[in-house]
C-alpha cells in the first residue's frame, strides 16, 4: 500500500474526486469525469516516469 | 409539486459565514448552502486525505514564519487550509513528522494538497453564495 505506485494512485483518486465534484453537478457526470481524471493522472505519472528513466540521477 | 418547490426563494445566507464555515469544516459551506452531496463528498474525501498525510508520518508545518525557510511558511499556510482538522491534529500531538520515514514526503504532499484543495472548495462555496453558480 505504501509503494510509490499505490500512493500515487491513492493521491490521484483523492484529487480527482474533489475536482470532479467541484466541476460537475450530476453524480453520473462526476463519476465519468472523475474516472477520466484518475486514468489521466496515473497514465501521465507512469508515462513521465518512463520518460525520466534513462536520465542519470 | 416540483414547480412549487422550484419557485421557493432560497433564504439569503451570509457569504462571509459560508466562506468561514467552508474553510473551518471541509464541505461545511456546501452543506450550509444545501448542496448535500457535494458537501458530504468534500467532508469525507478532504478529511481522509489529510488524515492519510498524518498516517504517512508527514509533518504539520508550524505557522511561525522564518525568513530563512520561506518554503516552511508556505507549507504551513497550505496545511492551515484544511481548517479545524489542522488544529485537532495539533491538539492530539499528530503531525510531528518523522523525516527518516520512507513515506515522509508523501505524507507532506497529502496534507498540503488537502489544505490547498479545501481552499478551492471555499472559493466554490463563495461563488455559489454569490449566485454565480
Amino acid at each position: 500500500m505504501t509503494s510509490h505506485l499505490g500512493l500515487m494512485a491513492l493521491f490521484a483518486v483523492f484529487v480527482s474526486t474533489v475536482f470532479a465534484t467541484l466541476m460537475r453537478d450530476e453524480p453520473r457526470d462526476q463519476l465519468w469525469f472523475g474516472s477520466k481524471l484518475v486514468a489521466g493522472f496515473i497514465g501521465a505519472g507512469i508515462l513521465i516516469g518512463w520518460l525520466l528513466y534513462p536520465l542519470p540521477l | 409539486m416540483r414547480a412549487a418547490a422550484a419557485d421557493q426563494v432560497e433564504p439569503a445566507i451570509n457569504k462571509y459565514l459560508v466562506a468561514v464555515l467552508a474553510w473551518a469544516v471541509p464541505g461545511g459551506g456546501h452543506l450550509l448552502l444545501r448542496r448535500r452531496q457535494k458537501g458530504v463528498t468534500f467532508l469525507i474525501v478532504l478529511t481522509l486525505m489529510f488524515a492519510t498525510g498524518l498516517w504517512l508520518e508527514g509533518r504539520i508545518f508550524p505557522l511561525a514564519f522564518d525568513l530563512s525557510q520561506p518554503l516552511v511558511g508556505l507549507a504551513a499556510v497550505a496545511d492551515l487550509g484544511i481548517g479545524i482538522p489542522y488544529f485537532i491534529a495539533k491538539f492530539m500531538g499528530q503531525g510531528a513528522g518523522r523525516v527518516v520515514a520512507i513515506t515522509y514526503e508523501y505524507g507532506n504532499a497529502f496534507a498540503i494538497v488537502a489544505g490547498l484543495l479545501n481552499m478551492l472548495v471555499v472559493l466554490d462555496a463563495w461563488d455559489i453564495a454569490e449566485g454565480r453558480k
